[in-house]
């Protein structure tokens, strides 16, 4: 089965936890942008959701670091900030969906770490609160190391979306992808609030002409000079690889000083029938 | 990020809400099981944010961890930049 869809949010807890303080005007659209993207998904009736997410330290620590993790538990649970102002619950995951995907990584080049058990932060549940709120779809998540360095490459993640890709494409299961995170951030740290536009209209439109050649050739420095949390992109670099030469829309634009976070949105739109 | 045992210690009452209960609970007590050398744990105790900083607390787990004590954006920012 192809895939039926795919999209990348940003994930700004700020969007559930102080949603309020943002321009109502800003809020708004960042509303309507998930719409149009839970519309687009439900309509592609996926059964599995592959998640394409970043670590900020709930799963991952300095004790073991790995630069991919991909989560074969049978559920998971979150969200841990109990500040997120979003339910906790347990959401379904796919053990099987999750050990053919690995086998197929491992023959093709990439040894991704894996979990039996795994947690979810605002990294995913911001997004799956807007675009699948009941959250019954399975998930199988892929979490990337954005924190600590040294960190994969951006053409090491184009280079795994195409490897995933061929998995997906022979999988029985209607998948959809979520990507999230970024765009141009600093969370918590000294420019918390700096928003480099530039930057995100760049990376936007390079995603947008599938441009894998140029967004391969980000560096880690680029990334971080836009804000820590940007190296967050890691997970849209994957999703371009595994898109390769079809072309999303832009959804949204918006900076959000209040969530001091670039946000953007991008849909891959009806995948199959 | 230099300092591991600060690090792991915050981010250990982010994670766990048990582990948050012994720390609201008794902060020093809660201390005690961490490698922590003088000067982390008086900046833990005095819950000097600037300090845990500068000595390394990384943003995403010093955020967070300051979000469970309620201190607003605008005073974290003030610490950090201090």
């Amino acid at each position: 089965m192809p895939i039926v869809f795919a999209c990348a949010t940003s994930h700004a807890p700020g969007i559930t936890a102080w949603s309020d303080v943002a321009a109502p005007e800003q809020l708004a659209k960042v509303k309507s942008g998930f719409a149009s993207l839970r519309e687009a998904l439900r309509a592609a009736r996926p059964e599995r959701l592959l998640l394409l997410t970043s670590e900020h330290w709930a799963n991952f620590f300095l004790d073991h670091i790995g630069a991919f993790c991909l989560g074969r538990a049978e559920h998971y649970e979150g969200p841990v900030e109990p500040w997120l102002k979003i339910e906790p619950r347990k959401i379904p995951g796919d053990p099987h969906l999750a050990a053919r995907l690995l086998e197929h990584c491992y023959a093709n080049g990439f040894e991704l770490s894996h979990a039996h058990e795994m947690r979810f932060d605002h990294g995913t549940m911001v997004p799956l609160s807007f675009l699948n709120p009941t959250m019954d779809i399975p998930i199988v998540p892929i979490l990337f190391n954005t924190l600590a360095p040294p960190r994969a490459r951006p053409e090491r993640c184009v280079l795994l979306g195409r490897v995933l890709r061929a998995a997906l494409d022979r999988a029985p299961e209607r998948i959809a992808i979520i990507a999230t995170g970024g765009l141009s951030h600093d969370p918590g740290e000294r420019n918390h609030g700096y928003i480099d536009s530039e930057f995100d209209r760049r990376f936007l439109s390079l995603m947008a002409e599938a441009n894998l050649a140029d967004l391969s050739r980000y560096t880690d420095e680029e990334l971080l000079s836009a804000g820590a949390g940007t190296l967050e992109l890691l997970a849209w670099l994957c999703l371009a690889g595994i898109m390769d030469a079809r072309r999303p829309q832009v959804a949204l634009y918006e900076p959000v000083p209040q969530w001091a976070t670039g946000i953007g949105m991008i849909s891959y739109g009806a995948l199959a029938g | 990020m230099s300092a591991y045992a600060l690090n792991k210690m915050l981010r250990d009452i982010n994670q766990s809400a048990q582990k948050r209960q012994s720390y609201f609970a008794d902060a020093a007590a809660f201390a005690e099981a961490y490698d922590l050398d003088g000067s982390e744990r008086a900046a833990f105790l005095s819950f000097d944010v600037g300090a845990m900083y500068r000595m390394g607390a990384h943003g995403l787990i010093l955020r967070p961890f300051t979000l469970l004590r309620q201190m607003p954006e605008a005073d974290y920012l003030r610490a950090i930049r201090s």
